[in-house]
C-alpha cells in the first residue's frame, strides 16, 4: 500500500524470497508443531494451542472471503455455527427420532445406532467426526451460497450489515429450535471423535494433531487458490467488479464461489470445535466471534495467507495464555506493594477492549496488516526507468502473432447495431444509433465530450442495458448478456478512464484478461493436475509474450503494481489485458488520451499492426489524425444522435460535422473558403 | 486590492502528482485581469487538475499559485471562493435534489445575506430570464442548457473576479454552445476575468483574448488567440483535423 | 383485555419504540448521506448516551424509587438532563469523527467502516469494565399518570417519548430544510466535491452531521431509559440493528425515510412479537433488512439505489 518499502523489510523480503529459506523455514514450522506436545507436558497450553489451531483455521476461512475477494462478510460465524450443529445434532442423543427398519441400513453404516431408553426403541445418531467434517464442509457451502446470493448486488458496506443480519438470525434460530439444538441450555454430549479404536475423550494433545493438520490443510488450500485462475479472478472482482466482469469474469459466480468456500471452512472448524468441547451452545457463534475472527485477519493482513496465521495465533493465544499470565503478575505485584486494584486486575475480561483498539490502530497506521499480501515489486530506479527508447513500426508481426492467437476475422459485419436508445432517467444519451463494423475494419467513433460515445461502447459491452434496439456479433445477438459472457464471445474492450486492477501486477492483470479462455475451476486450483499445470504454464507464457509486444514500456515492469505505471503505460496495459482475452473485435476508449504526440504515433502504428494481423477494431478518439491514419470508416456521434458517417476524407468536410464539432470559428473560415 | 503587475492569477512552475502519476509538470500560466483565458488539450492532458489547483482542491507538490498577488496554494478551497475564485464544474455538478434558487443561494455561500445578496440575484436573473422562471424548480429536472445556465449563475452569485471554468460546451447543442458563449462573453465586459477549460478549440479561441495548450502535462503552446487559431501546430493537434484545408490527408 | 385492547397496546408500544428507533434511525441516515458511511459506533453512541441520561439525572438528585415530581421541577429536569445527554453524546460523536474517521476519509473500501466497528467495541467495553455487566436501575422522575384509550392504558413515558421525539424530528427538518448549515448539508451529501467548491467547510458539515446524529442517539438513550426503567452496556446492538434497519427501510440518506422507518420498524417489534412471538422479532426484522436491500435497495421514500459499482 505505501509506495516506499523501507530497505530492511525490502531486504528481509529478498531473503524470504529465496525458495530454499522458506522451505527451511516451513519445515523448522513443522517440526516445531510436531513436537510442541512432547516437549510441553502441560495439558493446558497443548489445549490452548488446539483452540489457536480452530481460530485459524476460522481466519483462513474468512480470509478467503474478505481478504481474496473482498466481500466484507460480519456474520461468519454463522457459518462456524452451523458446521457445529451439523455434527452437534447428528452425534448426540439430543434428536431421538422412533426406531423403524428405515434406519436399518444406516445403522448398517454405522452412522446411527438404535438405543432403548425404557419406552420404544429409538435412533441415535452416531455420526462419525472424520464424515462429520467433510459433510458439515458442503452442508456450510450450501448455506454460504444461500446466504451469499441475496447479497451479490449489493455494495460492500451493504453486504456488511446483511451479513451481519444473517449471523445474528443462525444463533437466534438455534436458540429457538430447542427440540433441535436445546437452546440457550446448549447441546450435551456430543461424541468425542475415535480414530482406529481410539478414543479422543477429553484430552488435549490429539485434538491438537488434528486442529494442526487442519490448518496446514487450509493453509495449503489457501494458498492453492490464491495463485490460481480463481484467486485471480477473485483479487479482480476486489479490486474492480465492473471492469472484472467486463474482462469475462462472472463476478456473481466468483462471488458466490468465495462465500461457498470460506463457509466450508468455518463448517469443518465447526465440527471440530464441538468435537473439542462436547458441547454447543447458541453464545458461542455471535457477532462477538464473528469481530474477533475480523480483528485476527485485520490484524495479520486481509488477503495474506501467512499473515492472518500470525494474526490468529497471536490474538487467540493473547487471549489464553498471554492476559492470565500477565494478571498473574500483576496479582502478585498488587500482593507485593499491597495494592487491591492491582489484586483484583482480570485482563482476559478486557480482551474485547484490546480487539477494539486493534481494529482503530490498524485501520488508522497499517491497514496492511502484520504481513501484507501485496508482494509486487517496489518502483523501479532510475536507470531501469529511462532504458526505454520509443519504439517505432508498431510490433513485431511475427511475435504477435504467436502471442496472440487471434481467431480469424471471417467475413461481413463483425458488429452490428440497430436502433440502440439509451435513457438515463429524463436524458437521452442515445437515440436510435446505428453502426456496423466490417469484419476486419477500423472504424472510428468521433464527437465532442458528453455526445454518448463512452455510453455506446458501454451498451456494446453490456455494462449499460439499452431501452431498445439490437446489437448482434457475429451474427448473433448480444444485446442483454452479462459483460463476462459479450466478452467470452470476442468483444474486448479499453476504459477511457482506466480501469485496471490498481494494486495487481502488470503481469496478474494480463493474466486475468486470459480469464474467460482459461478452465481451472476450484478443485483443479486446489489439485494441481497435470492438465491445470499446464494450462496456467501456457497462461503465463502468453501473458509475458504479450507482455512481451510492448518493449522496454511494459516488459521490465511486469511485476510492479500497476498503481505505480505512467498513465501512457496503464493505457498499454489496458490493451494488453484486452488482446490477452484473444478477442476478434477490439473496443478501444480513447486509446491514445493521455499520451504526447510521440507516444501517440506509436501506439497508432501498434493498433494498425493489430489490424495487419486480422483484429477489427472499434475506437473512440480524439485525436483526429490517428482517426484519419487508422479508420476505414468514421462515425460521427453528437447528442447522442448519429450526426455523419462516412470515410474519415467525407466527414471532415461534412457541414453538420463542422457545426457540431467546431462551431463559429471552423465555420467562418469554410465561409471565407 | 492590493496593486500588483495586473496579473489576476499566476501559476509559477506548479507540479502534481496523484499518488506516483505526475500529471502537472512544471506549469506556468499568467492571467491577466479582465482576460478570457482558454485551457486547451485532450482529454486526460491535465486540465481538470489545473482547474483543481487553482480550486484548492488538489495540492500542488511544488510552485507556487498567486492570486492577486497573493500565494494561494496553501489556502482552502473557501478561503479561495471568499477571495474571489468560483467555478463553473465539469457537467455542471448542479445540486441535483435541491431548487434552482437554492443552488444559486449555496453560490453565494461565502458571503453574508444582504442587499448585496438580492442585488446579485438579480443580476443573475437579469443576464438569465430563464432561471428566473424556473427558480423554484428541482436543479435535476432542468434541460442541459438551463442546467448550465444555473452554474454560470450559482458561480456569478459568489460575485468572483474570477470564474474557472471545465469545458461549459459539454454536452450542449451548437445553439446552446453559442448562447453559453455569448453569456461568457458578457460576463467578461462586466469586469469578470474567465479561465476556461475548453475541447471544443475553435470555439474557446473565438471568444478568449489569449490561450493555452496543454499536453501530458506540460504546456507545449501558448500566446495571443489569434496566433493560436493561425498556428500550424495547434491547427494540426486540436483544429487541424477537421479544418476545411485543400486536400488535407 | 380483549384482542383488539392488546393489539391497541401493542400499537401504543410500538409507536413508542419506533419513536426511539427513529431518533436513532436519523444518527444513520446523516452520516451516511453524506460519508456513504455505516457507522457502527453509533449503536454505542446511544448506549452511552442512555448511562449519561443516568448520570445527569442522578445528579440531579433523582434517585431510582424517588417520588415522582411535577409541574416546573419535572420540566426542568427533564430538558436539562436531554441536553446535556444530547450534548454529551453529540460530542462523542464529533470526537470519533475527529480522532478515528476523519485520517480515513478519502479512502475506497472498507477501512472505515472496520474503524467504526472498533469504536463500537471500545465504547462497549469501556462502559462494561467501569460500570459493570449489570444492568442499571434508571431513574425515572415521571408521575405514574395514566389514560385508557379503549381498553389499553397511554403512559406518560408514552406520551413523552412522542412529544420528544416529533419536537427533535421537527426541529431536525427545519434545520435541514431551511438554515444555511442545513442546505450546506444537503448540497454535501449531494455533490460533496461540487459543495466544497461552493466554500463550504465540508470537514464542518462532517462534524455537524456526527454532532447532530449522535445528539439524537443520545436523546433516543435516554428515552431508552425513562420508558425502560434500565439501561445496561448491551442495549446498544440490538437496538442499533432495528434502526439501521429502519433507515434502509425508509431510504437510507433520507430523513423522512428514516423516521417511517422507525415507526414500521417499531410497530414491527410490538405486533410481530404479539402474533408470533418475541423471541423471533429479531429475526422478522432482519429478514426485512434482507428483502427491503435486494429487492428495493433504495428503500421505501429513498431515490438512489446503494448498488454503485
Amino acid at each position: 500500500m505505501s509506495a516506499t518499502i523501507p530497505a530492511p523489510v525490502g531486504r528481509l523480503r529478498a531473503v524470504w524470497d529465496r525458495p530454499a529459506v522458506r522451505h527451511g523455514l516451513l519445515a523448522l514450522l513443522t517440526a516445531a508443531v510436531l513436537l510442541f506436545p512432547f516437549v510441553e507436558g502441560d495439558d493446558a497450553d497443548i489445549d490452548s494451542l488446539a483452540n489457536a489451531a480452530a481460530y485459524v483455521a476460522l481466519a483462513l476461512g474468512l480470509n478467503i472471503v474478505v481478504g481474496f475477494a473482498g466481500l466484507l462478510d460480519l456474520g461468519y460465524a454463522a457459518f462456524f455455527a452451523i458446521g457445529a450443529y451439523v455434527y452437534g445434532v447428528l452425534s448426540s442423543f439430543q434428536v431421538l427420532p422412533a426406531w423403524s427398519p428405515f434406519w436399518q441400513p444406516f445403522a448398517a453404516l454405522h452412522l446411527v445406532e438404535k438405543i432403548n431408553q425404557g419406552g420404544g426403541d429409538l435412533v441415535h445418531f452416531t455420526l462419525s467426526f472424520w464424515l462429520a467434517l467433510p459433510l458439515a464442509a458442503v452442508v456450510t457451502a450450501g448455506c454460504g451460497v444461500l446466504f451469499g446470493a441475496p447479497t451479490l448486488r449489493l455494495r460492500g458496506d451493504y453486504l456488511a450489515i446483511v451479513t451481519l443480519g444473517f449471523g445474528e438470525i443462525v444463533p437466534i434460530v438455534a436458540r429457538n429450535t430447542p427440540y433441535l439444538t436445546n437452546g440457550a441450555a446448549g447441546l450435551n454430549g456430543v461424541q468425542a471423535p475415535h480414530l482406529f479404536g481410539y478414543n479422543f475423550t477429553v484430552q488435549a494433545t490429539p485434538y491438537y494433531y488434528v486442529g494442526m493438520a487442519l490448518v496446514a490443510l487450509l493453509i495449503f488450500t489457501s494458498i492453492r487458490l490464491r495463485d490460481s485462475r480463481i484467486g485471480r479472478a477473485w483479487m479482480a472482482v476486489r479490486e474492480d467488479e465492473t471492469a472484472a466482469s467486463a474482462m469475462g469474469i462472472d463476478r456473481t459466480r466468483a462471488k458466490l464461489l468465495a462465500f461457498a468456500i470460506g463457509a466450508a471452512f468455518a463448517g469443518a472448524v465447526g465440527v471440530f470445535y464441538v468435537a473439542k468441547l462436547q458441547t454447543a451452545t447458541p453464545d458461542m457463534f455471535g457477532f462477538p466471534v464473528s469481530v474477533m475472527i475480523l480483528v485476527m485477519v485485520v490484524l495479520g493482513g486481509m488477503g495474506s495467507v501467512w499473515g492472518v496465521v500470525l494474526g490468529a495465533a497471536l490474538l487467540s493465544l493473547l487471549q489464553s495464555w498471554f492476559l492470565p499470565d500477565l494478571s498473574e503478575w500483576l496479582h502478585t505485584l498488587g500482593a507485593a506493594i499491597g495494592n487491591d486494584w492491582l489484586q483484583q486486575i482480570d485482563l482476559a475480561r478486557s480482551i474485547e477492549l484490546i480487539f477494539g483498539i486493534l481494529l482503530v490502530l490498524m485501520m488508522l497506521f497499517r491497514r496492511e496488516g502484520l504481513i501484507p499480501a501485496a508482494r509486487h515489486a517496489p518502483s523501479l530506479d532510475f536507470a531501469a526507468q529511462h532504458v526505454q527508447g520509443v519504439q517505432r513500426g508498431g510490433f513485431d508481426g511475427e511475435l504477435a502473432a504467436t502471442a496472440l492467437a487471434l481467431p480469424e476475422p471471417g467475413r461481413g459485419n463483425l458488429l452490428e447495431v440497430r436502433g440502440i436508445t439509451v435513457r438515463f432517467g429524463g436524458l437521452t444519451a442515445l437515440n436510435g444509433v446505428d453502426l456496423v463494423v466490417p469484419a476486419g475494419g477500423v472504424v472510428a467513433v468521433i464527437g465532442p465530450n458528453g455526445s454518448g460515445k463512452s455510453t455506446l461502447f458501454n451498451v456494446i459491452t453490456g455494462l449499460v442495458p439499452a431501452d431498445s434496439g439490437s446489437i448482434r456479433f457475429a451474427g448473433a445477438e448480444i444485446l442483454g448478456l452479462p459483460p463476462h459472457r459479450i466478452l467470452a464471445k470476442g468483444l474486448a474492450r479499453t476504459f477511457q478512464n482506466i480501469r485496471l486492477f490498481a494494486n495487481l501486477t502488470v503481469l496478474d492483470n494480463v493474466l486475468i484478461g486470459q480469464h474467460a479462455r482459461l478452465s481451472t475451476g476450484a478443485f483443479g486450483a486446489v489439485l494441481r493436475p497435470p492438465r491445470t499445470r499446464a494450462e496456467e504454464a501456457r497462461a503465463l507464457a502468453r501473458a509475458r509474450s504479450i507482455i512481451a509486444l510492448f518493449g522496454n514500456r511494459l516488459a521490465p515492469r511486469a511485476a510492479q503494481a500497476v498503481s505505480y505505471l505512467s498513465y501512457a503505460n496503464r493505457r498499454r496495459v489496458e490493451i494488453a489485458r484486452a488482446l490477452a482475452s484473444q478477442p476478434k473485435l477490439l473496443l478501444l476508449d480513447e486509446p491514445t488520451a493521455g499520451m504526447n504526440p510521440a507516444e501517440t504515433l506509436e501506439l497508432a502504428e501498434q493498433i494498425r499492426s493489430l489490424h495487419a494481423l486480422g483484429l477489427t477494431i472499434l475506437l473512440i478518439e480524439h485525436k483526429l489524425d490517428v482517426v484519419t491514419q487508422l479508420a476505414d470508416t468514421v462515425i460521427v456521434l453528437d447528442h447522442g444522435e448519429k450526426l455523419a458517417e462516412g470515410r474519415p476524407d467525407q466527414v471532415r468536410r461534412n457541414e453538420e460535422v463542422l457545426r457540431a464539432y467546431l462551431g463559429r470559428a471552423a465555420r467562418e473560415a469554410l465561409d471565407a473558403a | 486590492m492590493p496593486p500588483d503587475s495586473g496579473l489576476l492569477l499566476e501559476f509559477r512552475g506548479v507540479n502534481t502528482h496523484y499518488g506516483d502519476l505526475h500529471v502537472l509538470k512544471d506549469v506556468s500560466y499568467a492571467i491577466g485581469r479582465g482576460e478570457i483565458v482558454a485551457l486547451l488539450g485532450g482529454n486526460a492532458c491535465g486540465k481538470s487538475t489545473t482547474m483543481k489547483t487553482i480550486m484548492g482542491v488538489v495540492r500542488p507538490t511544488s510552485g507556487t499559485v498567486r492570486f492577486e498577488g497573493a500565494p494561494i496554494e496553501r489556502l482552502r478551497t473557501a478561503e479561495r471562493v471568499r477571495r474571489g475564485i468560483a467555478p463553473v464544474l465539469e457537467a455542471r455538478r448542479l445540486f441535483p435534489r435541491m431548487t434552482v434558487l437554492e443552488n444559486l443561494e449555496l453560490g453565494a455561500y461565502t458571503r453574508p445575506r444582504g442587499p448585496e445578496y438580492m442585488e446579485d440575484l438579480e443580476r443573475v436573473f437579469a443576464l438569465f430570464p430563464r432561471v428566473k422562471e424556473r427558480r423554484s424548480q428541482i436543479a435535476g429536472t432542468l434541460s442541459g442548457g438551463e442546467q448550465q445556465m444555473v452554474a454560470i449563475g450559482r458561480a456569478l452569485m459568489a460575485r468572483p473576479r474570477l470564474i474557472c471554468m471545465d469545458e461549459p460546451s459539454m454536452g450542449l447543442s451548437p445553439l446552446l454552445v453559442e448562447q453559453v458563449f455569448d453569456i461568457i462573453q458578457q460576463i467578461n465586459a462586466q469586469g469578470t476575468t474567465i479561465f476556461m477549460v475548453e475541447q471544443n478549440a475553435a470555439m474557446a479561441l473565438a471568444i478568449a483574448h489569449r490561450g493555452y495548450v496543454l499536453q501530458t502535462g506540460q504546456v507545449v503552446l501558448s500566446g495571443e488567440a489569434t496566433s493560436l487559431r493561425e498556428n500550424p501546430a495547434i491547427r494540426e493537434a486540436y483544429l487541424g483535423e477537421l479544418q476545411v484545408t485543400p486536400a488535407a490527408g | 383485555m380483549t384482542v383488539a385492547d392488546v393489539y391497541l397496546q401493542q400499537i401504543i408500544n410500538g409507536l413508542s419504540l419506533g419513536a426511539m428507533y427513529a431518533l436513532l434511525a436519523l444518527g444513520f441516515t446523516l452520516v451516511y448521506g453524506i460519508l456513504e458511511l455505516i457507522n457502527f459506533a453509533h449503536f454505542n453512541v446511544f448506549m452511552v448516551g442512555s448511562f449519561v441520561g443516568l448520570g445527569v439525572l442522578r445528579l440531579l438528585g433523582v434517585m431510582p424509587g424517588a417520588p415522582a415530581l411535577a409541574g416546573v421541577a419535572l420540566v426542568a429536569v427533564l430538558l436539562g438532563t436531554l441536553i446535556v445527554t444530547m450534548l454529551a453524546a453529540g460530542l462523542l460523536g464529533v470526537a470519533i469523527e475527529r480522532l478515528a474517521l476523519r485520517p480515513l476519509r478519502n479512502l475506497r473500501g472498507p477501512a472505515a467502516m472496520i474503524t467504526t466497528i472498533g469504536i463500537s467495541y471500545i465504547l462497549l467495553n469501556v462502559v462494561l469494565l467501569s460500570l459493570g455487566a449489570d444492568s442499571k436501575n434508571f431513574p425515572n422522575p415521571l408521575p405514574s399518570w395514566t389514560m385508557p384509550v379503549g381498553g389499553a392504558v397511554l403512559r406518560l413515558r408514552e406520551v413523552l417519548i412522542w412529544l420528544v421525539s416529533l419536537a427533535l424530528m421537527a426541529i431536525l427538518t427545519w434545520f435541514v430544510q431551511f438554515t444555511r448549515l442545513g442546505k450546506a448539508m444537503r448540497a454535501t451529501a449531494q455533490d460533496a466535491e461540487a459543495a466544497r467548491m461552493m466554500g463550504i467547510e465540508v470537514d464542518r458539515i462532517i462534524i455537524a452531521a456526527f454532532f447532530l446524529g449522535s445528539a439524537l442517539a443520545g436523546a433516543g438513550g435516554l428515552m431508552f431509559g425513562l420508558y425502560y426503567n434500565f439501561t445496561s452496556y448491551i442495549i446498544g446492538f440490538t437496538a442499533g440493528l432495528r434502526a439501521f434497519t429502519a433507515a434502509v427501510l425508509g431510504g437510507i440518506g433520507n430523513v423522512p425515510g428514516a423516521m417511517l422507518g422507525g415507526l414500521i420498524i417499531g410497530l414491527i417489534e410490538a405486533l410481530g412479537g404479539q402474533l408470533v412471538s418475541a423471541s423471533w422479532a429479531d429475526v422478522i426484522i432482519f429478514s426485512i433488512l434482507v428483502l427491503v436491500l435486494v429487492f428495493r435497495p433504495a428503500g421505501l421514500l429513498g431515490r438512489v439505489a446503494p448498488n454503485k459499482s
